[in-house]
């Protein structure tokens, strides 16, 4: 439920512009097939494992893999990506892809101009949550989406708070499924 | 046009009275006691390449009462900012917070001792060091030789401090930019600051000086004799701490009284007495304050929690507040009779102000002798602290406001369970905060369940030596600017690490490799608070001197001063440069030709902001922990596209390098890991002889390999010259990956300025020696 602001705002605004929560995978998937040219961020967080034994970088290569979109690889995650046989597309460091995504004149990893859809995942929530302020405050020109299992209000579209992490790795699952779909 | 002429002149005059310009112990360059505007030309060289990044915190401005003024989407406030300039007033107001920290403190204490020693005391730091105060004679032109002098240098900070803060206030500057040259000036002026604190507190305390192997220090609160009466001094100032030693001494009751120090105060105090000990650094105070081993709690300034009287309260210590700067609406007893304060505080349980130092160390002491037998003292036993944590239900509340993101409920669960191990990790990623305690709704007491996990173990920490010796200038400045010396790598600031031991693994890669190493405040601390193998923490296990492989102490946060003073140093001293108001030669030697890079890895304080930023204009990158993106401002660059253009002074020719050295100014590392290529790389600077890039590389690459993994760096190419640049080790797999991607050799610049790419008031010629 939303707040009710009073009429003159300006003495109580004191929060973000807010991210849109997702909870539906599909909705989910459906926004990034909608974008032209889409990247995913993965981050050092993803190098840890499910209860089960699962990387968690393999959801993301998964879905990177689903959806057809090119890989930037932050901090030591290239280690890990290498080791499991995929090259990521490009190398830079969490506030570097910020840096120049928030250039709308940068030609993007392809080379085929700026991304229109940035999806985060991996990074930790306080360095993540201000490279994404960045982005919605200098980089009007594209959209963020978060990957992570907590809410990341600078964002455009983010997931919940996810109280299990199973949930989480139920949305990831669905969403990947979904990408597979195609339209 | 002649008003204008003789205003300036009236002021130089007065500028040249002041550094007694006619003395010639040096020719008097283009800046002395500059004022903002005097050196911006510099800062948006600096600017061009280094770019603001912002990572606005909140996406208001609430300064005044136009406001709440919403500044998303492009919108301009009431006064007409924008999101960007916002940012950057908030960091030159941070800035001015450090620096007017350092800068007070150096006033205090110059007050202080000149009260004790009168104005005219000689500078004196040893036989092995000339170049006094680097800072100082660079930036002012003045040579200072007494605590007098060190005035004149206070002052001046604080006038341009007031007309930095004066461009902050509503509608006034409108460019992002110019704010950053505003808080670059600041910057600048904090290590004018520093400096003449640190010396002051030298010459005045007797401090360590013109010596490299100064005692070791005990260090954790194992090392505290808990029978004893103790006293906790907490904060930066010295002026108290060492009026305690002295009484102790005075009265033979040093070998009775623990005397124990949390964050800078504690590197103050073990440098005045080495019977002094360390807690530990910022992070340790809240968790130290509340075991209850400190009898009395003395506070200075800085980094002091602001609910001191609140927690003594609760675990029956008592409080002396011993300067002006926090006197936590206590009662002002500076001019009270100390047995009746004594009486108030053991008998009442009141705390007290007390602004003269030497009665605040006698009322703490003899308070301290009467609590103490009064008061338990007791670690929680491993069954207490398993039956303390079946409180907790695992809400997940302590979580979501821990500003580290621990795993707080799932170590506390463990723990329920008598599995310790997991509050043992949780312990060294703490950063003393309190938030978890504080929002928990069953009040499970966090602190003292992380008493099992702290242990009683005790370190070494080396005490702080101050300035880096004239003499060891002259043996490194040749290696360090040919590059054969790696790197001068200074690891300093607070202590909101993502993890305690990170400090002690950065020390040990880059000491091994034989970087110089400098370290300072909490992070020396910490520096310490790992043991190898063989049980040696880093000061045990490298020298303490200012070469390759050394690891030194410089001292508390004053002291981060003679770690940038020694840059100015190299070039003064080994390029016989002149500094005397020559700020922008100076800068640019240390950013073209000295690899040096700061490492603030749990910067927290408003005094990092500005000690960095000092770093900055001065021409030292500097990395920063995750945490440090809430500055919200980076200077970052982009390594394909920026301008990498330099004066080759040798020739008079722009050269475009194409090399991004020092590729960042500021940078944030989202881990360890990805920090310590990232150091290595930002020692590199386009003055390396061949044999010292290949050095470089080496180091580079491999730390890559270690840490990062997948193969080479990927901008390994920007860095390779010609083929000697390439190391021997990695010889085949560099040239093959070279040759892979269609790299060309190019010639290495003959002696690479920024002089001449800008408008200045300095020639080509003045950078060469």
């Amino acid at each position: 439920m939303s707040a009710v602001l009073p009429r003159h705002r300006v003495n109580v605004l004191t929060g973000t512009k807010s991210a849109r929560l997702i909870e539906d995978p599909a909705e989910y998937a459906d926004l990034i097939k909608k974008a032209k040219r889409p990247l995913l961020v993965v981050g050092p967080l993803l190098l840890e494992s499910t209860a089960d034994g699962k990387l968690l970088l393999e959801y993301a290569l998964d879905l990177a893999k689903a959806g057809g979109i090119p890989v930037c690889a932050t901090a030591q995650t290239r280690g890990k990506i290498v080791e499991l046989g995929v090259q990521p597309d490009c190398l830079y460091d969490a506030v570097e892809i910020v840096n120049a995504l928030k250039d709308p004149d940068w030609q993007g990893v392809k080379k085929e101009g700026n991304h229109d859809l940035v999806m985060f995942c991996g990074i930790r929530s306080d360095l993540g949550n201000q490279g994404l302020s960045t982005l919605k405050h200098f980089a009007r020109h594209l959209k963020t989406m978060t990957l992570c299992k907590h809410y990341f209000p600078h964002a455009t579209y983010s997931l919940p708070n996810f109280k299990k992490d199973s949930e989480w790795y139920e949305f990831l699952e669905s969403l990947i499924a979904n990408l597979k779909k195609g339209d | 046009m002649a008003v204008a002429e003789k205003k300036l002149s009236r002021k130089l005059e007065e500028i040249h009275e002041r550094i007694r310009a006619e003395i010639p112990w040096e020719p008097l360059g283009p800046t002395p006691m500059p004022d903002m505007p005097d050196l911006r030309s510099w800062d948006m060289r600096l600017l061009k390449t280094y770019k603001p990044f912002y990572a606005p915190f909140c996406d208001l401005c609430c300064l005044c009462t136009y406001g709440k003024c919403d500044l998303t989407g492009g919108k301009r406030g009431a006064c007409g900012i924008d999101i960007a300039t916002q940012q950057a007033r908030i960091v030159l107001l941070a800035c001015l917070m450090g620096c007017s920290a350092h800068a007070a403190h150096g006033a205090h204490i110059l007050e202080h001792l000149i009260e004790k020693h009168g104005a005219d005391k000689k500078i004196d730091l040893g036989g092995s060091i000339e170049i006094e105060a680097p800072h100082i004679r660079t930036v002012l032109g003045l040579k200072p030789e007494t605590l007098g002098d060190l005035q004149i240098a206070i002052d001046y900070v604080f006038k341009e401090v007031s007309h930095l803060l004066d461009s902050c206030h509503t509608g006034q500057e409108g460019a992002a930019l110019d704010y950053e040259s505003k808080a670059l000036h600041a910057g600048m002026l904090d290590h004018v600051g520093m400096e003449a604190a640190d010396i002051a507190q030298i010459v005045g305390f007797g401090y360590p000086t013109s010596v490299a192997d100064t005692p070791l220090v005990d260090m954790g609160w194992g090392a505290i004799d808990k029978s004893k009466p103790t006293i906790l001094v907490s904060g930066h100032n010295p002026a108290t701490s060492t009026e305690l030693i002295d009484y102790l001494r005075e009265h033979n009751l040093e070998d009775k009284v623990e005397v124990a120090g949390v964050c800078c105060t504690a590197l103050e105090t073990t440098r005045y007495s080495d019977k002094a000990k360390i807690v530990g650094p910022l992070s340790r105070q809240l968790f130290f304050m509340r075991a209850g081993i400190a009898d009395v709690i003395m506070t200075d300034e800085q980094c002091i929690r602001t609910d001191t009287p609140q927690e003594a309260t609760k675990v029956g210590a008592a409080v002396v507040a011993c300067l002006d700067k926090a006197m936590y609406g206590l009662e002002d007893a500076t001019d009270m009779d100390p047995d009746e304060i004594v009486r108030r505080m053991v008998d009442d349980g009141e705390h007290f102000a007390i602004l003269d130092s030497s009665k605040a160390a006698e009322v703490a002491v003899k308070v301290a002798m009467e609590l103490a037998p009064k008061r338990r003292k007791e670690w929680v036993t491993e069954e207490e602290a398993m039956e303390l944590a079946e409180k907790c239900n695992n809400c997940g509340m302590c979580e979501q406001v821990c500003p580290n993101l621990c795993r707080i409920g799932a170590g506390i669960t463990e723990l329920a369970k008598g599995n310790f191990e997991p509050m043992r990790v949780l312990f060294n990623e703490c950063i003393g905060c309190g938030k978890c305690e504080e929002e928990c709704p069953r009040h499970v007491p966090i602190f003292r369940l992380m008493q099992v996990a702290a242990g009683n173990e005790t370190w070494k920490a080396r005490a702080g030596r101050g300035p880096i010796m004239d003499t060891e200038i002259r043996t490194v400045g040749a290696p360090i600017t040919l590059g054969t010396i790696p790197g001068v790598v200074a690891i300093v600031g607070c202590s909101n690490f993502p993890d305690i031991e990170d400090v002690a693994d950065m020390v040990d890669e880059f000491a091994k490799r034989k970087y110089i190493v400098v370290l300072s405040g909490c992070s020396a601390m910490v520096a310490g608070m790992k043991k190898d193998a063989d049980g040696k923490t880093v000061y045990e296990k490298y020298p303490p001197d200012f070469e390759g492989g050394g690891v030194v102490n410089v001292g508390s946060c004053v002291a981060n001063s003679h770690i940038t003073g020694a840059a100015i140093k190299i070039a003064n001293i080994f390029a016989a440069l002149p500094l005397r108001g020559n700020y922008e030669v100076m800068a640019d030697y240390v950013l073209n030709r000295v690899g040096a890079v700061g490492v603030a890895w749990g910067a927290m304080s408003q005094k990092a902001a500005s000690i960095a930023t000092g770093c900055n204009r001065l021409g030292i990158p500097v990395v920063l922990g995750p945490h440090s993106s809430k500055y919200r401002r980076l200077y970052l660059s982009r390594k394909e596209e920026d301008d990498w253009r330099v004066m080759d002074a040798r020739k008079k020719e722009i050269v475009d390098t194409g090399e991004p050295s020092p590729e960042h100014l500021a940078y944030v590392c989202e881990t360890k890991e990805k920090a310590m290529p990232m150091i290595a790389k930002l020692c590199i600077r386009k003055n390396d002889t061949p044999q010292g890039r290949a050095i470089k590389l080496n180091h580079y690459i491999s730390l890559h390999k270690k840490y990062i993994g997948g193969g080479l760096p990927e901008d390994l190419h920007l860095f390779v010259r010609r083929d000697a640049d390439i190391p021997l080790v990695y010889k085949k797999e560099v040239r093959a990956h070279l040759q892979e991607i269609g790299w060309q050799p190019k010639e290495p610049v003959g002696l690479p300025t920024y002089i001449g790419t800008y408008p200045s008031k300095v020639s080509v010629d003045a950078v060469i020696h």
